[in-house]
């Protein structure tokens, strides 16, 4: 059924939800081919990302996919073969424009099979410069790196919101037919909420699109991330994002001090229930939640940076090894930080961590992407 | 329950006979009754532990404990997946103690923890599964097996490889005779751990007591780059703690004898030279009647591997010279490689030649189900306490050579002393911090 109301479509827009939280909204797509003198035909695609909050600070991660057998099979339309303002990074709001070069080589050229996806993520900018690195990588285990934590990292980019259930769901619906990157806890309502179908698609039990997915492996993460795009964070990377650098326009220009460049929260260094004030979704049910919220619901007491739920809601996988003594070399642990709806607030902070095996599939770990352009 | 301070803990633990009037009594379990079960250190292992029992249709997890509040999520998202039911979250070990309705304490904590928070559990009436290396000292061991068998107590130590099938066959072969007279057993524990940190004291993080974390040893300052297994007063080292499983499957090969005539040891800090007390390297010669068994531990050898899940669950055998957790048997008739975590066993004739080979898989599921059995039944366990203090014992003998100069140390059986150094002696009990201790009569 899907592959014959698709059929009939030479691209596929994805349309925003009602959440800023999910993919951000793309409107008025258009696809054509024209042909050129000496270099082959070249496709023309054209949309508006219309998000007046997308800027210099906070831009759209922007990527294409397209099927060339009717939505088969997906791949990312690779940046080398683009030319023009909507793809990557994107710092404007508006009309954009690319042209995909070289699209008969790539099997691409005939439009009445091939279906185009365009899809944009919030992020936010993490200006190059250097930062308080309270925590130890790896919690001090992490071979793979010097003992002594990063103090400097180089500009980098963000994911603003935790991966949604929505999002993770559109994935699957690509890469998922074989049951790759899902597993059956997902559909458990209350701490995921993707289900399943017999001909193989997905789909989010309603009202959970906008909650964080879990129960995503680290496999799964990288997966997801590699689909569009990104990576995971560092722990450096993760640290610097919550409490910002020395300046939070980053050490080029040092024309904006962090107030509170050792904060150990996101908003500050008031504890995450001072107050009366519920700043991050954590254990319990006195911050509105009994599990996780949807991203972006604590938005106010986001990272300098404009970046939501760092702290509590779901733990988010990193990059970053962990070994233990015992389990050098075995079992590759990685580490995850930010607590969850499960910590004790305390452990919202900027420095505690969780070790797990990557495998580990559990309903208080999700994640989030980076983009770190090379230099 | 009301919180517990030191004083009160102190009364509980000082004066035994008094003490165990006032403790709560264990409740009587019928045959199908879900045993209930407090987990006290909520690290990897103690993780790993709640979620095995959790998944389980006959335990239930009632409480997870840790002072660090920061370890509470990911074990009690564990523990709630498998069981569907949500565990008690507390600091203190102590209030599960006092739960009458519970049965078992798993005691999954750092090893200067083990002997008290066994010994407590015993007089509460409660059925203890401890993490080895049983115990932080002899004094200490020794007091934990008196604690069990007073309170006539089920105490397993978490030493699986006693409960694998492939472990039985292998004695079986040797008693059979089938390697001559057994006169000498090399023992190996090469693992390759990283340096420590050197990163300043610094304060205690929020939500960690670490006074409690700190109990009975010394309360050293908070520094987070200070790895517990590499500090003597909270550890009998790195390599005691992990290869007390080859030497426990050593002398489970060679029936059991409890204790070794001598010890002579040589040790040092030849790698990892980052402020930690306790040696990277260290080898010893334990000195039996007609038996020698050579121990060769190090922590700076990344090729000699611990033997990788795909061998451990499968037919397959470790590449023997490159095993990490590797036990030689030498007789006079044959020799016997045999690998700890299901990696087999496979002996060797007079000429050389390959006779027997013995798959293996590991003993973690049995052993857990063999706790619980003598449960029931009140048997011994597997790995009854007094099996877990002889198989730790010469690990502490060979510690305290190392610490008073790598002297040749001559056992007393009987008084669980050394005859040829007083020196040695003063490291049998180790000092107690204020407020806490163990009593000569527990």
């Amino acid at each position: 059924m899907l592959r014959s109301m698709l059929a009939c479509l030479s691209l596929v827009v994805v349309l925003s939800h009602c959440c800023r939280a999910a993919w951000l909204p793309i409107q008025n797509v258009k696809v054509r081919q024209d042909p050129t003198e000496l270099g082959g035909p070249k496709i023309v695609i054209e949309y508006d990302l219309p998000d007046p909050s997308i800027s210099e600070a906070t831009p759209a991660h922007v990527f294409l996919r397209f099927s060339k057998d009717f939505g088969d099979h997906w791949q990312r339309v690779p940046t080398d073969r683009l030319r023009g303002n909507g793809f990557g990074l994107v710092e404007k709001p508006g009309h954009k424009e690319m042209t995909l070069w070289g699209s008969e080589q790539a099997g691409i050229a005939d439009l009445g099979q091939v279906e185009i996806r365009v899809r944009a993520l919030a992020m936010a900018r993490i200006p190059a410069g250097d930062f308080a690195m309270k925590s130890l990588p790896g919690a001090g285990r992490d071979e793979s790196e010097s003992d002594k934590p990063a103090s400097n990292l180089p500009l980098y980019y963000m994911a603003r919101y935790e991966t949604t259930v929505a999002m993770y769901t559109d994935y699957l619906n690509e890469v998922g037919g074989e049951g790759a990157g899902w597993n059956r806890r997902m559909s458990k309502p209350d701490r995921c909420g993707i289900v399943q179908h017999s001909d193989q698609t997905y789909s989010v039990v309603p009202g959970r699109e906008n909650h964080p997915v879990t129960y995503v492996s680290w496999y799964d993460a990288m997966d997801f991330l590699n689909w569009c795009g990104l990576r995971l964070p560092t722990e450096a990377e993760w640290e610097k994002a919550l409490r910002g650098g020395f300046y939070l326009d980053g050490d080029q220009t040092k024309k904006l001090p962090n107030p509170l460049p050792e904060r150990p929260f996101p908003w500050g260094n008031d504890a995450p229930d001072a107050d009366g004030v519920f700043r991050c979704n954590f254990d319990g049910e006195d911050d509105g939640f009994a599990r996780s919220a949807p991203v972006g619901r604590f938005a106010e007491f986001a990272s300098p940076y404009g970046i939501c739920d760092l702290a509590g809601n779901v733990a988010e996988w990193t990059l970053d090894w962990y070994s233990t003594s015992y389990h050098v070399g075995l079992d590759g642990f990685r580490v995850a930080r930010g607590g969850s709806w499960m910590a004790v607030p305390v452990a919202c902070d900027a420095v505690t961590g969780a070790t797990q095996l990557p495998l580990k599939e559990t309903s208080i770990i999700g994640f989030r992407g980076v983009m770190a352009p090379q230099r | 329950m009301s919180a517990l301070n030191r004083r009160d803990f102190m009364k509980t633990s000082v004066g035994a006979a008094a003490a165990f009037a006032a403790l709560p009594q264990n409740r009587s379990l019928g045959a199908n009754e879900t045993i209930r079960i407090g987990v006290m250190g909520l690290g990897g292992r103690g993780t790993y532990l709640a979620e095995r029992f959790a998944e389980r249709s006959d335990t239930e997890i009632a409480y997870l404990c840790d002072p660090n509040t920061r370890r509470f999520a990911r074990a009690r998202e564990a523990v709630e997946e498998a069981q569907d039911r949500s565990p008690k979250m507390v600091q203190d070990f102590r209030r599960i103690l006092d739960d009458k309705n519970v049965d078992v304490l798993i005691n999954a904590t750092p090893d200067h923890w083990h002997g008290m928070g066994t010994i407590l559990a015993c007089q509460a009436g409660k059925d203890v599964f401890v993490e080895k290396p049983l115990s932080h000292n002899i004094w200490e061991g020794r007091k934990m097996v008196e604690a069990a068998r007073k309170y006539k107590r089920v105490v397993q130590v978490g030493m699986q490889s006693r409960s694998a099938a492939y472990v039985h066959k292998a004695k079986d072969y040797i008693q059979s005779g089938k390697l001559g007279d057994i006169h000498l057993v090399r023992i190996y524990n090469m693992m390759k751990h990283p340096k420590q940190g050197d990163t300043p004291d610094g304060p205690v993080p929020k939500g960690f007591d670490y006074d409690l974390w700190c109990g009975p040893a010394a309360k050293l300052p908070y520094n987070p780059s200070r790895r517990w297994l590499n500090q003597w007063e909270y550890s009998c080292g790195p390599i005691a703690g992990d290869a007390v499983h080859q030497f426990d499957m050593a002398r489970f090969l060679t029936d059991d004898i409890p204790y070794p005539n001598a010890v002579s040891q040589t040790g040092a800090i030849n790698a990892l030279r980052d402020g930690r007390d306790t040696p990277d390297t260290q080898m010893a010669i334990l000195e039996y009647d007609g038996l020698t068994m050579m121990m060769e531990s190090t922590l700076w050898t990344p090729y000699i591997k611990k033997i990788p899940a795909s061998i451990r669950d499968s037919d397959q055998f470790p590449n023997w010279p490159f095993c990490s957790t590797r036990v030689e048997v030498l007789g006079t008739e044959g020799f016997m490689y045999f690998g700890r975590h299901g990696g087999g066993w496979q002996a060797y004739n007079a000429g050389g030649e390959l006779v027997h080979s013995e798959y293996g898989r590991q003993g973690d599921k049995e052993h857990r189900d063999n706790f619980i059995d003598c449960i029931r039944t009140r048997k011994r366990p597997n790995a009854d306490v007094e099996i877990g203090h002889q198989s730790v014992l010469p690990y502490h003998v060979a510690n305290i050579s190392y610490r008073v100069g790598n002297k040749r140390l001559e056992f007393d059986a009987a008084t669980e002393s050394f005859k040829n150094c007083d020196q040695a002696n003063k490291h049998i009990k180790r000092e107690y911090r204020q407020g806490w201790s163990i009593p000569e009569n527990v």
